[in-house]
């Protein structure tokens, strides 16, 4: 919902005419990203805050290995940002005629994204689960690490639209190790987080 | 208190001598360059002491002991200091030669981001009440935070142009002439000495703190 209110915001005030025909990769590169890194700041907190509200986050540590959790979770979040973004991504494309002209570097640049954004939050929902102000130290948590992430995104899908510089897809490689690192150091620190 | 006193007057001589022996180095309007004596050992006190506070979270997970904890918030803090200082002298060097305070540089967004963690590590400690999940959280997030700075070192800056005169920044290079070399190690010795001696001091002032709340140190 914060997504496409976002959306339409943005469409509304910056309709498709109102930036210059060389800037629009770049612009819209940041407008996208900042529209999916923020609903996704909204949507994410609430995966283990939810358990914690339902009262069954101790029954899910009686029932599962920490790992098992954190890998539910972390599809569960990966699901719903795919979700996510195939009905944002398209609408921004068409609501701002963004022309597009290496299609495949831009679907995994988007895809390889999502799975980045809900590798580096996953962790820091389950901590702030356990805090107080949970809303607003999701956002000042998770925005440091995913900045390197979103950097590297805008880049790429600027390129993709104008088409230069995409063989070999570099920016996906990049979000691609982003997300094995992520992955791995969740792992192996997720435990920790969530013993009691 | 000798070392202190030692301390002391290195610094002082450090700080006539940045000034009066070593000369302004080429390529640098004025005598701006002499920023380098202060601002490049702020920039690594603070980088050595976010590496200590990682090394302090680091152990705290494996050993529980809160000495290790004390360590980790301790140079987190100053590392905070030390990285704001770094920051504010940058931008008065930037505006200076640059003509803006701000460019967004590969360097001044890295450490833009650094502060942003480690902001978000002292809102997150501040934020869980229980002592012992503070610290393990606090190091938890300060490891996972710590994984993204290869991203920051390494691949921003290929994707975006810098700014940063390069042989200023590592005194590997022999671009300064011998005496402001001499000036910038001295000055990068007594900073280092400074943060040792401060740090110290902020670790026994958080394990008296640790005395007067009960139920720490006991579990």
């Amino acid at each position: 919902m914060f997504a496409l209110t976002t959306l339409i915001a943005v469409s509304f005030s910056i309709g498709s005419f109102r930036i210059g025909e060389t800037e629009k990769p770049f612009l819209y590169a940041v407008l996208l990203w900042i529209i999916l890194v923020f609903s996704a700041l909204s949507g994410l907190s609430r995966s283990f805050v939810k358990e914690r509200e339902a009262g069954t986050i101790d029954v899910l540590r009686l029932s599962a290995r920490p790992q098992a959790v954190f890998l539910g979770k972390l599809f569960f979040n990966l699901t719903l940002l795919l979700a996510l973004e195939s009905i944002i991504v398209p609408l921004f494309i068409l609501l701002m005629e963004y022309k597009i002209e290496s299609f495949g570097f831009f679907a995994a640049m988007i895809i390889s994204g999502g799975f980045g954004l809900a590798a580096g939050t996953t962790v820091v929902a389950a901590m702030i689960a356990q805090a107080s102000a949970r809303g607003a130290l999701f956002s000042a948590l998770s925005f440091p690490l995913l900045l390197p992430l979103m950097i590297t995104g805008i880049k790429g899908c600027e390129r993709a639209a104008i088409g230069v510089g995409v063989t070999g897809w570099p920016e996906v490689k990049i979000s691609l190790a982003y997300v094995i690192i992520m992955i791995t150091m969740s792992l192996l620190l997720f435990p920790l987080v969530w013993e009691e | 208190m000798i070392c202190k006193i030692l301390l002391i007057t290195w610094m002082a001589v450090v700080i006539v001598a940045a000034f009066f022996y070593a000369g302004p180095a080429t390529g640098f309007p004025g005598e701006t360059s002499r920023i380098v004596f202060f601002h490049v050992p702020q920039a690594w006190v603070a980088t050595f002491s976010f590496l200590l506070s990682m090394v302090g979270s680091l152990l705290y997970l494996t050993k529980r002991n809160p000495g290790a904890d004390y360590l980790a918030q301790s140079a987190a803090e100053l590392g905070f200091v030390f990285c704001l200082l770094a920051t504010i002298t940058g931008s008065i060097f930037a505006r200076a030669t640059w003509g803006s305070f701000w460019n967004w540089d590969p360097r001044e967004t890295s450490i833009v981001i650094l502060l942003m963690i480690y902001g978000a590590y002292f809102a997150l400690r501040s934020a869980v009440p229980d002592e012992e999940r503070k610290r393990v959280f606090g190091a938890v997030y300060s490891i996972l935070a710590f994984a993204t700075v290869p991203f920051l070192v390494f691949v921003v800056p290929r994707i975006t142009a810098s700014l940063h005169p390069e042989n200023t920044m590592s005194p590997a290079k022999p671009a300064m002439d011998p005496e402001t070399l001499v000036v910038f190690l001295g000055s990068l010795l007594a900073y280092t000495g400074l943060y040792l001696w401060i740090l110290q001091i902020k670790i026994r002032i958080s394990k008296i703190e640790s005395f007067k709340k009960p139920n720490i140190g006991q579990r």
